[in-house]
């Protein structure tokens, strides 16, 4: 069996209830052994007073004079439960209230004091008398030439039980009160307390979404190194992902450069050796492309969406110089997709690319956002595509082998935007060409 | 046509010189950045083609570089660096064109003329001078509807003079856009080359302007 609930707050809660209930009981108990001694020292004053008045009767020889042993109220009166004897080496006296019977000697149940400490001292000592009642009594030794003279008083018990049980209900009820309040500041106190986590967690969520790069607490103090560390993480986590690409590109680097090489000495010789460094050289272009796109579900900060747009139109520009392509761009303003910037560029491009490659007098590029979604259509008025062409891209297919047609940058940039959530249709646009329209996660900012 | 090629890798350099060379063009290697970035501040090119990853100096750098010193040579980058973001980053620190490892050459060097003929105010890629064409895109010179043949020497001169047709082009700077940066020039051989030239489409079409150089024109001045 767990001792330890899974939650937090049960923890805090099960500890906090079993010390309170600790604390509680020690409470009570040390408050009622307080009051009996009180209640207490009042009855042995009483009995030592008597017990200081008696004492003077017992000479120094162990002689009792019965004048000076005076009888205190109550203890002249028969049956009120108080009572005293002194017995002498040689005599006995008794109160009045004892009408002459001796009083019941208390049960020696416990080891007997020390005899110093009893001497010329009174000394309490528990026990009942003939009808059961409990009795207390305090006794002292007095030396004398022929002995100890033993010196007794004894009163009822129930002179102290019954202030005792009539303190203990409003006692307990008291202890019960202020356990219910601590009871009552734990739980506010848990879900004060425990705030800050629900606080945290909606920051580590808002990370994830890609909506803040890092965690901003500024308190609990408690916490500040937690997040601190998870920062750390989150840093860590991009520096890794930006050391992997760095990976890839010098890898593409390293592959392509021997690749062009080889290439160009191919140029002229055999057809068959150039299609297989072509097919080489679309295996890398594939996975590289693939290897570069980030991580799904990664941070992807949002991104404006216009100044990727107008770079990239501006880039067509001047790779396609020769051709005389108008682009027509309607953005809507301040928009901003979740994806990473690098991706977008390579969607965008590869598929305002096509568009260039293929139109005939001009590019249409309109951006708008609806229902937390951006869409981006890249419209053309070239050749366009037959649905059976659609079809097959849709499919997965790549249209043209050698990369250069639409085949290639579609394939890829569906891809992309698939794992950052969006989507990719094709269809005819208005002016008979090919309509892209991508589709991502995104909207005003 | 001279050409700035800034590659570090050897055998592509070597190749990709060769290939260039087949096609008339004049060209000098540097193998980093440093040099590269030095050649192209100092000499009179036509085109550079320029590697992005490079020993010594980033290739975007030298770029940037080029640029703020009013350098407006067009600037192909050739880099294995294909991802869109690499491209847009070449275009605003000034490229003039982007092509990606592994690439073919014949798209390179159509690239190049391309690049050479816009950027002497050339929009269309056919220029006439009188019975004399130039087709920029294959580098072709046609006389009178007739394919010429012409020495690597001769093509570089007659281009340079075509591109700049009607305009005199000083001796200094064709003789610079005609020998690659470590030959030995002769400066009686331009008028050599001249003379040959002259003599392969008619002695009036190109000019003597004494004191300064020569021009390519159809009519009188």
């Amino acid at each position: 069996m767990r001792l330890l609930p899974r939650s937090l707050s049960g923890r805090l809660l099960a500890t906090a209830a079993v010390t309170i209930l600790i604390a509680l009981a020690l409470a009570a108990a040390a408050i009622g052994q307080v009051l009996e001694r009180f209640v207490m020292s009042g009855l042995d004053d009483r009995l030592d007073a008597q017990i200081a008045i008696v004492a003077r009767a017992v000479g120094p020889d162990g002689t009792l004079d019965a004048a000076k042993a005076v009888d205190l109220p109550p203890f002249d009166q028969p049956g009120s439960g108080w009572a005293w004897e002194v017995i002498g080496p040689a005599k006995t006296l008794r109160s009045a209230s004892l009408r002459g019977a001796d009083l019941p000697l208390p049960r020696d149940d416990g080891p007997p004091p020390p005899r110093e400490r009893v001497r010329e001292r009174p000394h309490p000592l528990e026990g009942t008398d003939a009808s059961g009642l409990r009795i207390h009594y305090r006794i002292m030794r007095l030396p004398t030439l022929r002995g100890d003279a033993l010196v007794l008083a004894a009163g009822p018990r129930a002179i102290v039980d019954r202030p005792i049980r009539a303190a203990m209900l409003p006692l307990l009820l008291s202890v019960l009160l202020l356990g219910g309040f601590l009871a009552l500041a734990l739980v506010v106190q848990l879900r004060i307390g425990l705030r800050p986590l629900a606080k945290l967690r909606d920051r580590v969520a808002e990370v994830r979404a890609g909506r803040v790069r890092h965690i901003t607490v500024e308190e609990p103090t408690e916490l500040l190194p937690l997040v601190a560390e998870l920062n750390a993480l989150i840093d860590a986590n991009e520096a890794a992902v930006s050391r992997a690409r760095g990976h890839v590109a010098n890898l593409a680097h390293g592959l392509k450069t021997p690749l062009a090489t080889l290439k160009l000495d191919l140029a002229e010789g055999d057809g068959r050796l150039r299609d297989q460094v072509e097919r080489m050289e679309r295996q890398i272009r594939h996975h590289l492309g693939r290897a570069r796109a980030a991580e799904p579900g990664a941070a992807a900060a949002r991104v404006a969406l216009a100044p990727h747009l107008n770079d990239l139109i501006a880039a067509m520009a001047r790779i396609h110089a020769d051709r005389d392509i108008t682009p027509l761009v309607d953005l809507a303003p301040a928009l901003e997709v979740q994806c990473d910037g690098q991706d977008l560029d390579e969607m965008l491009g590869n598929l305002l690319d096509n568009a260039w490659r293929h139109t005939r007098t001009q590019v249409r590029i309109t951006t708008r956002s609806a229902d937390r979604m951006v869409r981006i259509e890249i419209a053309d008025d070239g050749p366009g595509m037959t649905p059976a062409q659609i079809a097959e891209i849709t499919r997965g297919h790549r249209l043209d082998e050698r990369g250069e047609g639409h085949g290639f940058g579609l394939a890829i940039s569906r891809e992309l935007a698939e794992l950052h959530g969006g989507s990719l249709e094709l269809g005819v646009s208005a002016a008979g060409g090919l309509a892209v329209v991508l589709s991502l996660p995104g909207g005003v900012a | 046509m001279r050409v700035l090629l800034v590659e570090d890798d050897a055998a592509l350099a070597e190749s990709i010189a060769r290939a260039l060379r087949a096609e008339s063009f004049a060209v000098d290697v540097a193998d980093n950045g440093e040099d590269g970035g030095h050649l192209g501040s100092t000499e009179a090119y036509d085109v550079a083609v320029l590697d992005l990853g490079l020993p010594r100096r980033d290739g975007l750098s030298v770029l940037a570089e080029w640029r703020a010193g009013g350098r407006t040579l067009p600037v192909l980058i050739l880099t294995a660096r294909d991802a869109w973001s690499d491209k847009v980053l070449g275009f605003k620190a000034g490229a003039d064109d982007y092509l990606v490892k592994p690439f073919r050459v014949e798209e390179l060097v159509m690239r190049l003329r391309a690049l050479v003929r816009r950027a002497a105010g050339h929009a269309a890629s056919v220029i006439q001078c009188g019975p004399l064409s130039f087709e920029a895109q294959t580098g072709q010179f046609q006389l009178d509807g007739m394919p010429l043949k012409l020495t690597a020497f001769e093509w570089r001169v007659l281009s340079c003079l075509m591109l700049r047709k009607d305009a005199v082009v000083e001796r200094l700077d064709l003789l610079e856009r005609v020998y690659e940066g470590d030959a030995d020039v002769d400066s009686n051989s331009l008028e050599v080359i001249i003379g040959r030239l002259r003599r392969k489409i008619g002695a009036s079409l190109i000019e003597t302007v004494r004191g300064l150089g020569y021009r390519l024109t159809a009519g009188p001045a």
